[in-house]
């Protein structure tokens, strides 16, 4: 759908030792040219974040100096050195998500495993999945109990959903954003470039899975708690009052890494792969079992499944 | 230049005055500032001072944001019997009208503005350095057909005024064209700013294709009651002459409308009640609460209260002609149809949740002290209008004769 | 009683596979193994066998008799067997002559590390399911070298059934807002009228 142009190959080991030497002179110029009175930031980077264009129009080296402009950011705000990346999607992938509702015990692993790995905010208190707990022989999302908390799961009696981004083919929130801050990736993905969403919240609005949130408040992570493997459609640290979401861990699953919400589920409810590829597992679930989708009535063509056997 | 002595003159204008005037202006600065402050209280924190939160992402903002676009739009109430009726009475009332207009998009466009996470990105929206995503979508539409009304509305009184100025009748054939537009596009702010709502098949409280008409309605009938009430101000304050005939048939208008816009809340409640399936959840929150909340509840039935009689008032002609009773029936529908469409509108489209949770809002006292600067504001903006096309329009303010063959 | 019935089953098994498996291993001298389903992506297993206390279980059972006799053991292994629950003891999985291997039904023996072929025995739609990776779980990766984790790394052998356990925190609401307590969850009718069924 979108025309990537702006995807430079941030992950190789050129660049990052260029950017390293380039952060160095950053840093240099920094201290001889300006306070931290810009919240820790100099002028110049606060100028530059200013007038940063959007993702999709950046030149490459547009890219690279906003990646670095990330970095040093990240460093003042949270004393943590992270590596930004850019890393591109890869052809002829599509990716697919189906979880096995049989298997789901509602232990919340992956709510919280996501929440580490994407540098969700601690005190703002976001999270991308909902286990939702239903009655069996009810599948009433009105009747579910999102803050379950008893002695042990799986509760008699009880079914267990987990829910997140569906990354939809045909995502209403993609259509309700008035500045074209979010966006479908050529690898399916839904994203957001946090730099450029103005923070009306019309995405939430339209968002048929609650898959959307906001940053009430500067998102605050511990510096030891930091995850430094991040990318810049993904999971960099993020300012205050603008929206994200889940992005199927971009600066994972790019190269080939499961996304965090898979890894950590215990039992293996959770499959993810491309949807392209025959002989991947996904498409394995689609042939083989009998699947549905949330909603599918809203015509948003979810790529995220839910099956069971 | 005369088009600079013009606007020179009507600023001046608009700040001279009795001292009960000046006491008014200071007053409702105050107002303003202090949503300013708390404002800034906003901006330095984030929205996390305000009561919304990612089960419910709008509030009391964009429920102000929603009624106000409807009183905006109907100023095209003045405008069609004044332009195209030709009644001389509405005629000399007409600029009142769009200059509340002006009011009301300014107050909307703020409510909508404040409401923002990043306003410092506002520029992203400039088509060109910024990307507009239009026509895709729906808030890019209702930015674009906000403008407009606000530029309509601020150029054709303009224009009327600056003929008046110079002692010259305006030139029908000049300025007819864009009160055609401008009446089209009252419906199309109005219709936009619905559809933004129902465009959401998310939310199934919004998803209906009442919802346009019904907006439409509710603003007929919230719309003339402000402009009845402030008519009767000016009328009361100044010496302006202000025709009980305009009145009755803005009270006409209000009747009928108001009974429309109730019949389609009838209809909204027959469809989601008679089965009531999942969808009816959110109107169920709102009239009966739900899960044991029920904040909603007793607003709603008080609009509804309120919205009914106004209407019996309304209806009973004797009654209505009687000046206290349509007051009394104005507030009543101004207020209904504020809680109506505001709250009443936005909030239950979030409850509960698309998956299902209930969680409540409440605006803090941030919110509420933003909106009553934007209130203010607005309110602001109006009697410094209103001050100086009265002057213009009961030929007070004049440019010197000799000025007067300049064209510009 | 249960051992007979399965002892009945296991020659059923047995007369059904082994026509069928002997057309196509001309050579009936050669051990017939599973090999997998056609289309399996290629995968590797991690390993088990390091992970194993007793490993190998040669150590000490080559010192013992073997005593085919079902019955509860009373050692230091686990004495109750719930996997089958009842159904089958040590040696329908453990080899009697040689410890350190399993064994299939038909007493092919089996690698600790290839668990798998003795669990799909039975689980024969999981086992399918596990090969494509619609059941189990995949280490890592989505993408480039597949490896799978055996059936006994997250299923106990002898007490297959994952355990219920605390779930982790719920979630919070947004910074400075609280969660009202007491929310009713309104449920389906139907359930409300089989627990007034069940009153009575």
């Amino acid at each position: 759908m979108s025309n990537n142009t702006g995807s430079g190959n941030g992950g190789g080991k050129f660049d990052q030792a260029r950017r390293n030497f380039l952060r160095g002179i950053g840093i240099g110029t920094a201290a001889a040219v300006a306070q931290p009175a810009w919240g820790g930031q100099t002028f110049q980077d606060t100028f530059a974040d200013f007038f940063q264009k959007d993702y999709r129009r950046m030149s490459v080296d547009e890219i690279e100096a906003a990646l670095e402009r990330i970095e040093r950011k990240a460093e003042a705000r949270y004393d943590v050195e992270i590596d930004c990346q850019n890393t591109p999607p890869q052809p002829g992938v599509v990716y697919g998500y189906a979880i096995n509702i049989s298997r789901c015990k509602g232990y919340r692993d992956c709510v919280h495993a996501c929440v580490k790995e994407n540098n969700l905010g601690r005190d703002s208190q976001m999270q991308y999945i909902r286990v939702l707990e239903m009655d069996q022989g009810d599948f009433n999302l009105e009747h579910s109990d999102h803050y379950y908390e008893p002695e042990t799961v799986p509760v008699e009696g009880k079914h267990y959903l987990p829910v997140q981004c569906m990354q939809c083919d045909d995502p209403p929130c993609v259509k309700a954003c008035p500045v074209e801050a979010t966006w479908m990736e050529p690898d399916g993905i839904v994203v957001v470039d946090y730099d450029w969403c103005i923070g009306c919240r019309y995405c939430m609005a339209a968002c048929p899975y609650w898959a959307r949130h906001f940053n009430w408040t500067v998102p605050e992570i511990p510096a030891e708690e930091m995850n430094t493997n991040t990318h810049y459609l993904g999971n960099r640290p993020r300012p205050r009052g603008v929206v994200e979401k889940c992005h199927f861990c971009i600066h994972r699953t790019r190269k080939g890494q499961q996304p965090a919400c898979m890894e950590a589920c215990p039992t293996g409810s959770r499959i993810f792969g491309n949807l392209l590829d025959p002989d991947s597992a996904i498409r394995y679930v689609l042939a083989n079992k009998q699947v549905f989708r949330l909603k599918e009535d809203l015509g948003t063509e979810p790529k995220f499944w839910y099956f069971s056997d | 230049m005369v088009v600079i002595r013009f606007i020179f003159d009507s600023v001046r204008e608009m700040f001279r005055g009795p001292r009960e005037y000046w006491m008014w202006l200071l007053a409702l600065s105050l107002v303003v500032l202090f949503g300013a402050w708390r404002y800034s209280e906003q901006i330095t924190e984030g929205l996390v001072v305000t009561g919304m939160s990612d089960q419910v992402s709008w509030g009391f903002y964009i429920s102000n944001f929603a009624f106000l676009v409807g009183i905006a739009a109907a100023a095209v109430l003045l405008v069609i019997p004044a332009y195209i009726f030709d009644r001389k009475d509405v005629k000399d009332v007409v600029l009142v009208g769009e200059g509340m207009a002006v009011a009301a998009v300014t107050m909307a466009i703020l409510f909508v503005i404040v409401d923002l996470g990043r306003p410092d990105r506002l520029w992203h929206m400039i088509p060109g350095i910024g990307r507009f995503h239009w026509p895709v979508s729906l808030l890019a539409w209702d930015v674009l057909v906000l403008s407009v009304y606000f530029l309509l509305n601020l150029a054709i009184p303009f224009y009327v005024l600056y003929s008046r100025y110079r002692g010259k009748e305006p030139n029908f054939r000049l300025y007819f064209p864009f009160v055609v537009i401008a009446m089209f596009w009252a419906i199309s702010i109005h219709t936009v700013t619905a559809f933004l709502f129902s465009a959401n098949p998310a939310r199934p409280f919004w998803h209906t294709a009442l919802l346009g008409p019904r907006f439409i309605a509710s603003a007929f009938a919230s719309g003339p009651a402000l402009i009845i009430i402030t008519l009767q101000i000016i009328r009361k304050l100044t010496s302006y002459h202000v025709s009980q005939t305009v009145i009755d048939l803005l009270a006409l208008i209000m009747t009928t409308a108001l009974q429309i816009s109730l019949f389609f809340v009838g209809a909204e409640l027959f469809t989601d009640f008679y089965n009531e399936g999942a969808h009816a959840a959110s109107i169920h929150y709102l009239f009966f609460g739900l899960g044991g909340f029920s904040s909603l509840k007793a607003w709603i039935w008080f609009a509804l209260a309120l919205n009914l009689t106004a209407l019996v008032i309304l209806m009973i002609h004797p009654l209505r002609q009687r000046t206290v009773m349509l007051n009394i029936a104005c507030v009543m529908t101004f207020i209904g149809i504020w809680i109506e469409k505001g709250m009443g509108l936005v909030i239950p489209g979030f409850v509960p949740t698309p998956l299902g949770e209930i969680f409540e809002y409440a605006p803090t006292s941030v919110e509420l002290s933003v909106a009553a600067g934007i209130w203010a504001f607005g309110i602001l903006v109006f009697t410094l209008v209103a001050k100086a096309v009265i002057a213009i329009e009961q030929g007070k303010l004049s440019c010197p004769p000799e000025e007067q063959r300049y064209t510009l | 009683m249960n051992s007979v019935f399965l002892q009945c089953v296991v020659g059923v098994i047995c007369l059904i596979l082994l026509p069928a498996q002997a057309q196509e291993t001309p050579d009936s001298q050669q051990p017939l193994r599973f090999e997998g389903y056609p289309g399996v992506p290629e995968f590797e297993v991690v390993p088990r066998k390091d992970e194993l206390f007793f490993y190998p279980c040669g150590q000490c059972h080559e010192a013992m008799e073997p005593n085919p006799e079902i019955r509860t053991l009373n050692t230091m292994h686990d004495a109750e067997i719930e996997h089958g629950r009842g159904r089958i003891w040590c040696l329908s999985c453990h080899n009697l002559e040689n410890r350190n291997y399993l064994n299939t039904l038909l007493k092919e023996l089996v690698d600790f590390d290839e668990a798998h072929l003795v669990c799909g025995g039975c689980h024969a739609n999981r086992h399918e399911d596990w090969y494509f990776g619609a059941h189990g779980k995949r280490v890592a990766n989505w993408q480039g070298e597949r490896t799978l984790y055996n059936c006994t790394h997250c299923h106990n052998p002898h007490s297959p059934a994952i355990k219920a356990r605390a779930p982790k925190p719920a979630p919070p609401v947004r910074a400075g807002l609280k969660l009202e307590p007491g929310i009713k969850h309104e449920r389906s009718a139907v359930w409300d009228a089989q627990e007034e069924h069940e009153e009575q």
